[in-house]
């Protein structure tokens, strides 16, 4: 049998620490991809100063570390102006859509010029404009290729909500250190015991449970489509 | 206007620069020498177990299997986490320095034992077989052919390994360890020059990822195979 700390603190986690981190996660890649496919579709237009712009913006967010983009955000923003002011979540957010639609304007951009030239030209012909075009004619072709590119995208998103940890937002890790933390504190309210061992195992299980199978299917993906 | 206040701005950044230089050289020294240790540390992992993986020898490979699954399946913060603040608990006590290159020698070792792996099983069979038929034995196979083959193909995923390396030193702000990051954040909460601390410090990470991306570049045209070369 478990003892008895370990019902309340895995519940705690789960219904508030995991919760924030699939919320965290599902708003980071819903916002990564599309600003993504978007940035990765126009860099493949010819004209110069668009092209430098999106290519400075994959360069910048792809090299930062994502902790100094969310600190970034959450501490620099505010300071130049006030309406630039955030919650800890909306910012970890930000500072990971920044970061994942870098990834994935680069692999659309290699995604869509892998489309042979006829079917831009066959589409053309068929009376499509360049917004037509590419939503209906070449984006369903390319999508096949970004497919594996997403699903690694959305394992490093769920690993990287961590982060969010670091300026306080609700996530796993965060829940587990709280709980860690409380656990310390002498009863009531804890037990003056630490379990700081078994708490972050714990969440690298559940990380690992998560991340592992869409690892798999990236790789099956990866397999099946090229 | 504009100009006036791009002026003032870049005059208040040299004097954040110059009045906090020896606290930031001495961060940006820790986060380079953490990320040499750790770089280092993953070329020698990766090289060993990505042999072992791709030459399928018996235990060492299923070990190796499950130490990259492991690392790359969970988040590198809460290794940290783990190693920092979980390993005291069952007596293990290890300092912000060790922790600092441990944790990430262990997360660049497992990617690069990954690189390493595909780069060595991307070597044409029939090149080993040559090898041996010529009388090397396994090791020196390994050493004269599979190596100098594999370890090209594997060069540049294993550099963008390394650059992530770099990057993640700044999780290490977690532990206090006062590398890059640390610093810059103990300079902002004393000073509260936050956007002269912000910009310095994404700079310096940019200046440094970007330098180590041009490397790239540059030993991938020397090091590229001969019939890939253009």
């Amino acid at each position: 049998m478990l003892p008895d700390w370990v019902e309340p603190v895995a519940r705690y986690m789960l219904e508030e620490g995991l919760v924030g981190t699939l919320k965290i996660a599902a708003i980071a890649l819903a916002g990564s991809v599309l600003v993504g496919i978007t940035l990765g579709t126009l860099l493949t237009i010819k004209f110069l100063p668009l092209r430098s712009v999106i290519r400075l913006y994959i360069e910048v967010w792809r090299g930062l570390p994502i902790l100094v983009t969310i600190f970034i955000i959450f501490f620099m923003l505010p300071a130049v102006s006030q309406q630039l002011e955030f919650d800890a979540l909306t910012a970890s957010a930000i500072g990971l859509i920044l970061w994942g639609s870098a990834q994935v304007a680069e692999a659309t951009r290699g995604a869509v010029q892998s489309i042979p030239r006829e079917q831009h030209e066959a589409a053309s012909a068929l009376g499509f404009g360049w917004i037509g075009r590419h939503s209906f004619v070449i984006m369903p072709q390319a999508l096949r290729r970004l497919l594996p590119p997403l699903v690694s995208l959305l394992v490093n998103i769920i690993q990287n909500t961590t982060i969010a940890q670091v300026i306080g937002a609700t996530e796993l890790l965060e829940a587990g250190e709280r709980q860690s933390e409380r656990l310390v504190a002498p009863e009531p309210i804890g037990l003056g015991e630490i379990h700081a061992f078994e708490i972050y195992a714990g969440v690298m299980v559940v990380f690992f449970l998560i991340s592992f199978p869409l690892t798999r299917l990236a790789a099956v993906l990866e397999k099946r489509l090229v | 206007m504009i100009f006036a206040l791009a002026a003032t701005f870049f005059t208040d950044l040299s004097s954040f620069v110059s009045d906090n230089f020896d606290e930031l050289l001495a961060g940006l020294k820790r986060t380079l020498v953490v990320s040499a240790i750790a770089i280092a540390g993953a070329f020698f992992i990766g090289l060993i177990l990505g042999a072992a993986r791709a030459h399928r020898i018996p235990v060492v490979s299923q070990l190796a299997a499950i130490y990259v699954e492991v690392i790359r399946n969970t988040p590198i913060l809460v290794q940290i986490f783990f190693l920092y603040f979980g390993l005291p608990q069952v007596g293990v006590r290890l300092d912000a320095f060790t922790v600092a290159w441990l944790a990430v020698t262990i997360w660049g070792g497992a990617f690069n034992t990954e690189n390493f792996r595909a780069g060595f099983e991307a070597v044409p069979h029939r090149y080993r077989e040559a090898g041996l038929a010529l009388g090397f034995s396994r090791i020196a196979t390994f050493l004269n052919v599979t190596l100098p083959i594999g370890g090209r193909i594997a060069l540049p995923s294993s550099i963008n390994t390394y650059i992530s390396v770099l990057k993640n030193t700044s999780l290490l702000y977690v532990i206090a360890y006062p590398e890059l990051t640390t610093t810059a954040l103990e300079i902002q909460a004393l000073t509260l020059e936050t956007v002269e601390t912000f910009t310095v410090l994404a700079v310096t990470y940019l200046t440094l990822v970007w330098t180590m991306s041009a490397l790239i570049r540059l030993l991938e045209s020397r090091l590229a195979l001969p019939e890939e070369r253009s």
